[in-house]
């Protein structure tokens, strides 16, 4: 497993000079962040000549306010344009996929007023549609769609691994698969590590976090056993680093990988 | 290597309950004491806090008088699902968890002194230690104030179940004293997942259960229950041994005096000596010559004294795990010899291999079981001698290629090598994923 850290958190100006401080911290790639009215692809150019300095970048993760299972019929079209281009970006840049969230910050089932304006079955004929339109384009690609489950208060629709590879399996795409994330899985799954070794063929990506959102480290996730269970299934891909920081920023990103090499 | 190490760890991932490890999930759906203390041994690996966790949620089972009961029942598993189960036991703790009445062996200190060391930063920071001493102190007064049935140091099984070794032959003569109880009054579960031929008789069963029954039927007060079976185990007291100097370890980690768990290791196994015959040691039963209903009245001098059981089982081979023992050297030679021909058959067979009631596949009358290969492997090791070491390297090269080739069995067939009993068996997973890694004593 090779451990990469999401670029916002790293210090420096250029991805070059973030890739320097990333190496050193013992990180072995940088994931992108992906924001909307295609500024990712319009950073194609800064993009190329980081790959060609060496820098890697196997993945990139939507950095957007509206998603591929939006309410609006506009907001969805305009995400599944969006996450069509990053994907041609990451694939571009010999990365392996993009990972976005059903939605963000659009609905809780928990927070009033409860209930959604779409029904459940309005969702999941949302949710397929948009899955097969970019699992179809990063296929031809030649990369994956990293589908990430959030916690109840985040998204009303896809919370547990068992409903992202429930999704999956209907859509029947190889190129989608699920980007799992352990602060949200803290939150929702009964027991993590059994979801990894459950759902373990639908895992493509993993971003950590602690249970509080920080550094990992900072919060009392049990990180053995969470690595345990992907070292256990194989898991052989990238662990992306996505969190909060606590305490001083640069030392709390270089503390990172001495925490999570304990375990893999 | 690392394959295996996947596997046994998708094993225990996969019988993790969230607060403890079922043995089994077919056979075995509760959180059983040994099984408890052995899949720590090996779960520390995989997850020190898991670990911990797994010993602390056996000892929320713990009694008033410092027992740990053998099982303690999930309230979310069916009550029928295993018998005896929660129905016939009627033992409720105060913090009200259903239990059974008897007890295994007390490899906990032990497991709590290895689980600690596996991360001690961990073990620290959530008071592991200090939270597990006075349990375990309890735990082990209890057996020898109360179970030192015949009086000379050492603590007496009153069950076969509290060998752990159910059925093995060294239990037959005793058990034969005791009436089954009609076999119309009870279902066994244990034959729904696993072959007959595999498991002990519908007979013996029956006096598993009146055992258990007239214990149950006097309050599980061990002054007050006429025990017709009582037996002291080498291998019971042979892990109190090793876990009194776990206890010492602990004791001083925590800085306090040792001195105490010393004592009680050096008498344990002084008294242990009193076991040891022909190379190797015996269980005393010390119901032994009390009559049977068709048998001629004993003298009261053979009744008080107790006799060795003339058998010899893989539990006279254990006490190689306590340090220091005088008897090591011929012990070693009784392993190697034709009874148990270690390093020549798989594993170490749980009973004599020119014994008459050798059975290749029948649980503890013949089978290899992978907690007992552990024990010897540490005790091997612990010797420290260049023939011990050749012979332990050995047998953990034999664990590990059995646990990968039978699917983490519970017990395997000693000249085969052939699976038999559950498969995804917690312990046997746990004790590889111990072995896979750098032996230390």
């Amino acid at each position: 497993m090779k451990i990469i850290c999401q670029e916002q958190l790293l210090p420096g100006e250029s991805l070059q000079e973030k890739w320097d401080f990333a190496v050193a911290a013992g990180y072995e790639g940088i994931e992108l962040r992906g924001k909307g009215d295609l500024s990712f692809r319009d950073r194609l150019p800064e993009l190329r000549q980081a790959k060609a300095d060496g820098v890697v970048m196997p993945t990139v993760c939507v950095d957007m306010l509206h998603f591929f299972g939006a309410f609006d019929a506009d907001q969805r079209a305009d995400a599944v344009a969006q996450m069509k281009s990053q994907l041609s970006v990451i694939a571009e840049l010999g990365g392996i996929g993009a990972q976005t969230p059903a939605s963000y910050g659009m609905f809780s089932r928990r927070l009033p007023p409860f209930e959604p304006p779409r029904d459940e079955a309005g969702d999941r004929e949302v949710l397929l549609d948009g899955l097969r339109q970019l699992g179809e384009h990063a296929a031809s690609e030649g990369v994956e769609l990293f589908l990430e489950p959030l916690n109840r208060y985040e998204d009303h629709m896809v919370n547990r691994l068992e409903q992202a590879a429930g999704l999956i399996q209907e859509v029947g795409l190889d190129a989608v698969r699920i980007g799992i994330d352990s602060y949200h899985m803290n939150i929702e799954e009964a027991d993590p590590s059994a979801a990894i070794t459950e759902f373990a063929a639908y895992v493509g990506h993993v971003q950590l976090s602690d249970s509080n959102r920080l550094q990992p480290g900072a919060g009392h996730l049990d990180w053995a056993a969470f690595l345990g269970a992907l070292d256990a299934v194989g898991y052989d891909r990238y662990l992306a680093v996505e969190c909060r920081l606590s305490g001083d920023p640069v030392e709390a990103v270089r503390s990172i990988p001495a925490v999570v090499r304990r375990y893999v | 290597m690392s394959e295996l190490r996947r596997a046994a760890e998708r094993v225990l991932l996969g019988n993790w309950t969230g607060r403890s490890t079922v043995p089994s999930h077919s056979l075995y759906p509760h959180h059983w004491s040994w099984d408890s203390a052995f899949i720590a041994i090996g779960l520390r690996h995989l997850s020190p806090r898991r670990a911990q966790v797994e010993l602390e949620s056996l000892f929320g089972a713990q009694w008033q008088d410092g027992r740990i009961p053998h099982i303690s029942f999930s309230p979310s598993v069916p009550r029928d699902a295993y018998f005896p189960g929660p129905d016939f036991w009627q033992a409720t703790t105060r913090g009200g968890v259903e239990s059974s009445g008897i007890v295994q062996p007390p490899v906990h200190a032990l497991a709590v002194w290895l689980t600690h060391q596996a991360d001690e930063a961990e073990s620290i920071r959530r008071g592991f230690l200090a939270r597990m001493y006075p349990k375990l102190v309890a735990w082990h007064t209890y057996l020898r104030e109360r179970r030192d049935l015949g009086g000379r140091g050492l603590v007496a099984v009153v069950h076969p179940w509290e060998s752990g070794m159910d059925n093995s032959p060294a239990w037959d003569e005793a058990l034969a004293r005791v009436e089954p109880a009609p076999l119309h009054s009870f279902t066994r579960r244990d034959t729904d997942h696993a072959s007959d031929d595999d498991r002990p008789t519908d007979l013996d069963y029956g006096r598993y259960v009146q055992l258990a029954a007239t214990y149950r039927d006097h309050g599980y007060d061990d002054a007050r229950t006429p025990f017709t079976f009582a037996l002291e185990d080498p291998c019971f007291n042979a892990l109190l041994i090793a876990s009194e100097h776990a206890l010492a370890s602990i004791a001083e980690a925590l800085s306090l005096d040792p001195s105490r768990h010393v004592t009680a290791a050096a008498e344990l196994t002084s008294a242990l000596t009193t076991l040891f015959h022909d190379g190797i040691f015996r269980p005393r039963d010390l119901r032994a010559g009390q009559p049977r209903a068709e048998d001629e009245q004993t003298t009261a001098g053979e009744q008080a004294a107790g006799r060795l059981v003339e058998v010899d089982t893989v539990a006279g081979l254990v006490p190689l795990i306590v340090p220091e023992l005088p008897q090591a050297k011929e012990l070693l030679a009784t392993a190697r010899g034709p009874k148990f021909r270690l390093g020549e058959v798989r594993m170490v067979p749980s009973y004599d291999l020119t014994g008459p009631a050798f059975e290749p596949g029948r649980y503890w009358r013949g089978p290899s079981w992978f907690n007992t290969a552990w024990l010897l492997h540490r005790g091997l090791v612990q010797r420290g001698e260049h023939q011990a070491e050749e012979l332990a390297d050995a047998l953990r090269a034999d664990v590990l290629e059995l646990a990968g080739s039978t699917g983490f069995a519970e017990y395997v067939e000693p000249f085969t090598g052939e699976a038999r009993g559950a498969r995804d068996f917690s312990w046997t997973a746990a004790l590889a994923l111990d072995l896979l890694r750098p032996s230390r004593p």
